[in-house]
């Protein structure tokens, strides 16, 4: 009859279609090694390429593979000349003075000192509207500059010839070298950027480069972008891949199905798939720089004012257990507000030498008696309290897994907020809130980027808590003691100290990435703060 | 008068038992059934809507009963028991045994969990609660979601429906073209934005549901009124000077509701359907609350190596949907008088 | 006909400009900002950044602007991605969802058609069953949940398609599948319905009688007299697709605006949900005046006149 005959052309076609699909799929992974194209995914999309008004990471991560300052990151964010071959401190720890190679834009023109001159008072310009630009404020006249209260000209930057830079800071700061390593301090081509106008760097095409790869693809909206070999680049010939592919992926069950299928090379892992994969050989974990923790609400509750129920809520939660079985991603247990790792004197780690490790582990039956001894002190029966967090999936895990921990101490009743990013951050802001969880993460690799925030003024202070001893500390670790890395760092450790022994946070794990990586991707270089990722000099090893 | 025919006296006797049996044996006639009941025979002929009235009927049992006694503490944390799959007592199938492929081999997840002694039917999530308790929690949920939508839409549609079809005229034609306004904008674009305005959660996921999804209702309604306007009965109820409200509740209501019923088996399947989708996107019910929505999404992003995460959720999910779907379907051709054998 | 497509047009505009309208003041009562860390500007540089989006002004004001813009096609700068225009976004996203949706659109309600009409020929059967079934499964499983089963069986097990990204043809077939089961699934159930109601009435017998072939009567009679109707439920299904792209663009990574939405929703732009709202909006309107048109153009019994009804 003619309906099944209806039929069978339908399984025809779809057979046909089947076919066709299996002649599309063929990809030959063989000669991988020949083509050194990386395939790297990103969680979500490239949303802009102007080095003086991007804000997030994947915008720092591009850059910094397509551009290079003075300096350049390197592993453990350890500083490697870059644009300059070497450069000077003055004794007071005040000038800088950058020596530049011979170098070019990927348009054939000169990277020189004007560039930076330029790059500079262009971000710190208030009209450019940069939202990092406080990053600049250690640079002489910057802070002024970018309350219109001096001339874009007078900033602490200056050429000496076509090859030489001077920079003047406000005072000694110890961490100036990362900052120049930092994609909001590479240089610009001021020809470049005063043709496109408006249109500058909103797609691959209006934009030059002087790092190890220019961009070849980018719509300036698209999910996808290419990095392609600069071969203008200083150091090209080291450069060794010829092609890196980024792909936004945004459901994580696809971007692991894409890896497994062998159309990435590298995938973040997110929510229970770190679990499964801890003991593949092609897992990596990545430490970041960056920290979680509760913060409590001590404007006006007499209950969060309490040092001894912060210090409950803090020894109920079993961080162990929490970053091991419910997180696993890599992360680990904060052992301070400071994340490990990100600074080290005389071979010791920061957290190390500030260690309290009462304020940052699981003691439940100490816990439960200074809640009892916290409720009768400020003459409650019981408390409610309300936990916020973001809505991500990690937060939720944060969330719930704090609940179950807090309901173990006696009257006490907590419930659940979850909040997109922004509508937390603007209630945390403005105090509407009893706890809520928190994440910092460095912007360079100094304690100061962490320890500056819960100083009385600091906006970041949600929770307003206060202590004089601690305000001391980093005042001197910013003025008096600000050249003298002893003295320094004494300042910084018990700043950390107290905040800790007070239990001003909660801090509860640091944060860490995990990641398949295939394993003929060599010489990826990873580094914790700011644009995390360098493949200057990544290969596909047969 | 001559014409008087006189007829003996035992011309007429009463009829005997008998007699009556046998001229009622010879009537065809059958009791007489009131639409309703009329219609709830005709609905348990239909097998297929009769089995998913009473797996309804079991579901909301066990979902609601559950929050009296369920087998575990649906929001219980157990970290250490993060996790494990299904283990029925006595199944010895791969998916049933708490085995589970982990690195490409088969593993005992509960022993190495060190939790022989324990089965959790449908497994623990990743911070291991119990998955069968979530899921009656979550279909809960799910469910007062939905009922609570509908019963507004319900409202909503049926007053705006009845009002817009009784006035007629310009009023109907004004109405008619405020529903057409709101069909043009996408639902799902409202309640997302609702959502973001109100916050989300419970209330706001129904409120949000509610306000966009009556207009359908609101529709049919609103055409079956115009119908039943025109009938004698009304009139007659009209001449007799009966109130607009009176008739809309003793006339209208009762012959409405067979549309009534038959759309609400299909609303409250899309609510929860918007619930679903509302948890995929990142703005559904907060934790520690469940829907089979936040289920079915969690399940989603571990599917390669924790299957039965999502397979218990859309399982159910898919029960539900089903049988709200055919004992729809059902209703209406136990409504619709064509039908009628 | 002039009159009723002017008449049309003309809701068509009301229409948008009150969604314009209350979008914009619902926006309005969101705490979202185009600033990434508001802690560490100082009140100048805020106020420089809110001149540049244009928010330093009177919401009255903002909202002419926005009106006057919208005209245009001009939706103000994404708060995202902070150097390009909501419009651009846009349009650069546009193609790749309505090349799904229409494929969607086209390969679900042909295929509903079939397993419909199956499914009324064999009335009463175990073919009619099956169908049945089948057709409300596609109602009963949601899209992520389908998009992802078919993800994982077709696209990873099986590699018969691409799991993800965009390309060729070859990377809508799976999308395409997941978001068009929802079409089949409906239109299969509707020309059922319609079918079997149309199978049994008069004008069928006589066609019979007459000694018209089986598939003469179903093709010339029945199917053309069931699918009519079915240019009714395009407008709802159109609305369906729309709320399953969103999903469907996610898990397949389709540079669309459905996948856009779900993102801005995610990191409050503003800017950008206001433009796909409103984009939205107008592809509906334009699908139900097609379809309105369509359907007075197949069913001669309805005149369209510039009265309404």
């Amino acid at each position: 009859m003619k309906v099944k005959s209806a039929v069978k052309l339908g399984t025809v076609a779809t057979f046909a279609a089947v076919i066709l699909a299996a002649c599309g799929s063929s990809s030959n992974s063989s000669s991988e090694a020949s083509k050194q194209t990386l395939n790297w995914m990103e969680a979500s999309a490239l949303p802009s390429m102007d080095s003086a008004t991007a804000t997030d990471v994947v915008s720092g991560e591009t850059l910094n593979n397509t551009g290079e300052g003075l300096l350049r990151f390197g592993k453990n964010s350890s500083v490697h000349p870059g644009v300059a071959k070497s450069y000077k401190v003055s004794k007071d720890g005040k000038t800088y003075t950058f020596n530049l190679r011979k170098s070019n834009w990927s348009n054939g023109d000169k990277v020189t000192a004007k560039d930076f001159v330029y790059a500079w008072q262009r971000t710190v310009n208030p009209k450019t509207a940069s939202q990092y630009a406080y990053m600049y404020a250690p640079v002489k006249n910057a802070n002024e500059i970018m309350t219109s209260k001096k001339p874009v000209s007078s900033l602490g930057v200056k050429a000496v010839g076509d090859y030489k830079v001077v920079v003047t800071l406000t005072q000694a700061t110890d961490y100036f070298p990362s900052l120049a390593a930092s994609p909001m301090f590479f240089p610009q081509n001021k020809t470049v950027v005063q043709k496109y106008g408006k249109k500058y760097a909103t797609n691959a095409q209006n934009n030059v480069y002087n790092g190890p790869f220019k961009l070849t693809y980018w719509t300036g909206t698209s999910d996808n972008w290419t990095l392609s070999k600069n071969s203008k680049y200083w150091n090209a010939k080291n450069v060794k891949l010829k092609k890196i592919n980024f792909k936004t992926m945004k459901d994580p069950q696809t971007s692991l199905s894409q890896y497994q299928s062998g159309k990435l090379d590298a995938t973040y892992l997110s929510g229970q798939q770190p679990k499964n994969y801890k003991n593949d050989k092609q897992y990596v974990e990545r430490k970041g720089a960056s920290t979680f923790y509760i913060e409590l609400n001590q404007r006006k509750d007499t209950m969060m004012k309490n040092k001894k129920a912060r210090q409950a809520l803090s020894l109920a939660i079993n961080r162990k257990q929490f970053v091991d079985k419910v997180l696993a991603d890599g992360s680990s247990q904060a052992k301070g507000l400071v994340s490990t790792g990100l600074m080290s004197y005389k071979g010791k780690d920061f957290n190390t030498a500030s260690a309290v490790p009462e304020a940052t582990s699981q003691d439940l039956t100490k816990a439960k008696k200074l809640w009892k001894e916290a409720l009768k002190e400020t003459g409650r029966s019981s408390y409610d309290l309300t936990l916020t967090a973001d809505d991500t999936p990690a937060a939720k895990n944060t969330l719930e897994f704090v609940q179950s921990q807090w309901s173990k101490l006696d009257n006490i009743k907590v419930t659940n907020q979850s909040l997109p990013f922004k509508t937390r951050l603007s209630r945390s802001e403005n105090g509407q809130f009893q706890a809520v969880v928190s994440g910092w993460g460095a912007d360079y690799p100094d304690a100061i980027s962490f320890l500056e925030m819960f100083t009385k003024t600091n906006s970041y202070n949600r929770g307003k808590w206060v202590n004089a001893s601690y305000d001391k500390d980093i005042a001197a670790a910013d003025g008096k003691d600000a050249n003298n890395e002893a003295a320094r760092w004494t300042d910084l450790v018990d700043a950390q100290k107290t905040l800790l022994k007070d239990q001003g946070v909660i801090p509860l794990y640091q944060q860490g990435r995990s990641q398949l990586v295939k394993s003929n991707v060599k010489g990826v270089i990873y580094f914790p703060t700011g644009a995390n990722w360098d493949f200057s000099k990544a290969y596909i090893a047969k | 008068m001559a014409d008087t025919a006189k007829l003996p006296a035992d011309s007429f006797k009463p009829m005997s038992a008998d007699d009556r049996a046998a001229l009622d044996s010879e009537k065809i006639a059958a009791p007489s059934l009131t639409f309703m009941q009329d219609a709830w025979r005709r609905l348990k002929k239909n097998k297929g809507a009769w089995v998913s009235l009473i797996l309804l009927a079991l579901i909301f049992i066990l979902a609601f009963g559950s929050a009296i006694a369920s087998p575990h503490d649906p929001n219980q944390v157990h970290p250490e028991y993060a996790n494990l799959p299904s283990k029925i007592p006595g199944i010895g199938i791969n998916g049933f045994n708490g085995t589970l492929v982990q690195a490409g081999q088969r593993i005992d997840a509960y022993k190495q969990a060190g939790a022989t002694g324990a089965h959790y039917l449908m497994g623990t999530d990743y911070l291991g609660r119990d998955l069968l308790s979530r899921v009656l929690y979550g279909t809960r949920i799910s469910l007062i979601i939905a009922l609570v939508a509908t019963l507004f839409d319900l409202t909503i549609g049926v007053t705006y429906g009845i009002f817009s079809g009784w006035k007629g005229g310009r009023v109907d034609t004004f109405m008619q073209r405020v529903i057409e306004i709101i069909l043009s904008i996408p639902n799902l674009v409202v309640i997302v934005l609702l959502i973001l305005i109100l916050k989300p959660g419970m209330l706001s996921i129904i409120i949000a549901i509610a306000l966009t999804s009556w207009t359908n209702m609101a529709r049919l309604v609103r055409a079956q009124t115009l119908e039943i306007k025109e009938q004698e009965y009304i009139l007659a109820a009209r001449t007799l000077g009966e109130s607009s409200l009176k008739i809309a509740f003793k006339h209208l209501l009762p012959n409405l509701s067979s549309v009534i019923i038959i759309n609400t088996m299909f609303t409250i399947p899309s609510a929860i359907f918007f619930e679903a989708t509302l948890s995929y996107i990142g703005i559904g019910i907060s934790s520690p609350q469940a829907s089979l929505g936040t289920l079915l999404n969690d399940g989603q992003k571990n599917f390669q190596f924790l299957p039965y995460q999502m397979w218990w959720p859309a399982l159910v999910l898919c029960i539900i949907m089903l049988a709200f779907n055919l004992l729809g379907d059902g209703l209406r051709d136990a409504f619709d008088p064509r039908t009628k054998e | 006909m002039a009159k009723y497509l002017a008449k049309r047009i003309f809701y068509l505009i009301l229409t948008l400009f009150i969604v314009i309208t209350v979008t914009f003041f619902l926006m309005k009562l969101l705490p979202g900002t185009p600033l990434t860390n508001q802690a560490k500007l100082s009140q100048s540089q805020i106020a420089l950044i809110y001149k540049q989006y244009g928010l330093d002004k009177p919401e009255w004001q903002q909202y002419l602007l926005y009106l006057a813009g919208a005209v245009k096609g001009d939706f103000g700068t994404s708060f995202q991605f902070s150097d390009q225009p909501v419009s651009y976004l846009l349009s650069s996203r546009i193609g790749p969802s309505l090349q799904i949706g229409l494929q969607a659109m086209v390969v679900g309600v042909v295929l509903g058609i079939l397993v419909g009409a199956i499914g009324a020929m064999r009335q009463n059967t175990w073919v009619d069953t099956t169908t049945t079934v089948v057709s409300i499964l596609g109602i009963s499983i949601p899209s992520f949940v389908l998009a992802v089963l078919l993800q994982y069986y077709l696209g990873l097990k099986a590699q018969l398609f691409p799991i993800a990204e965009w390309g060729g043809f070859i990377y809508t077939v799976l999308p395409t599948l997941a978001l068009g089961a929802t079409p089949l699934a409906e239109s299969a159930r509707f020309v059922r319905t319609e079918m079997v109601d149309v199978l049994s009435s008069d004008y069928i017998e006589l066609a019979k009688a007459k000694g018209l072939s089986r598939m003469g009567v179903i093709y010339h009679h029945a199917l053309r007299n069931s699918l009519i109707p079915l240019i009714t439920i395009v407008g709802p299904l159109a609305v369906n697709i729309m709320t399953g792209s969103m999903v469907v663009e996610n898990i397949f990574s389709i540079p669309g605006i459905g996948e856009q939405f779900v993102k801005s929703v995610l990191t409050n732009d503003y800017p950008t949900i206001m433009g796909l709202t409103i984009i939205y909006s107008f592809m509906l309107c334009v699908v139900l005046l097609f379809t309105d048109i369509l359907y007075g153009i197949v069913d001669p019994r309805i005149r369209l006149t510039g009265k309404a009804n």
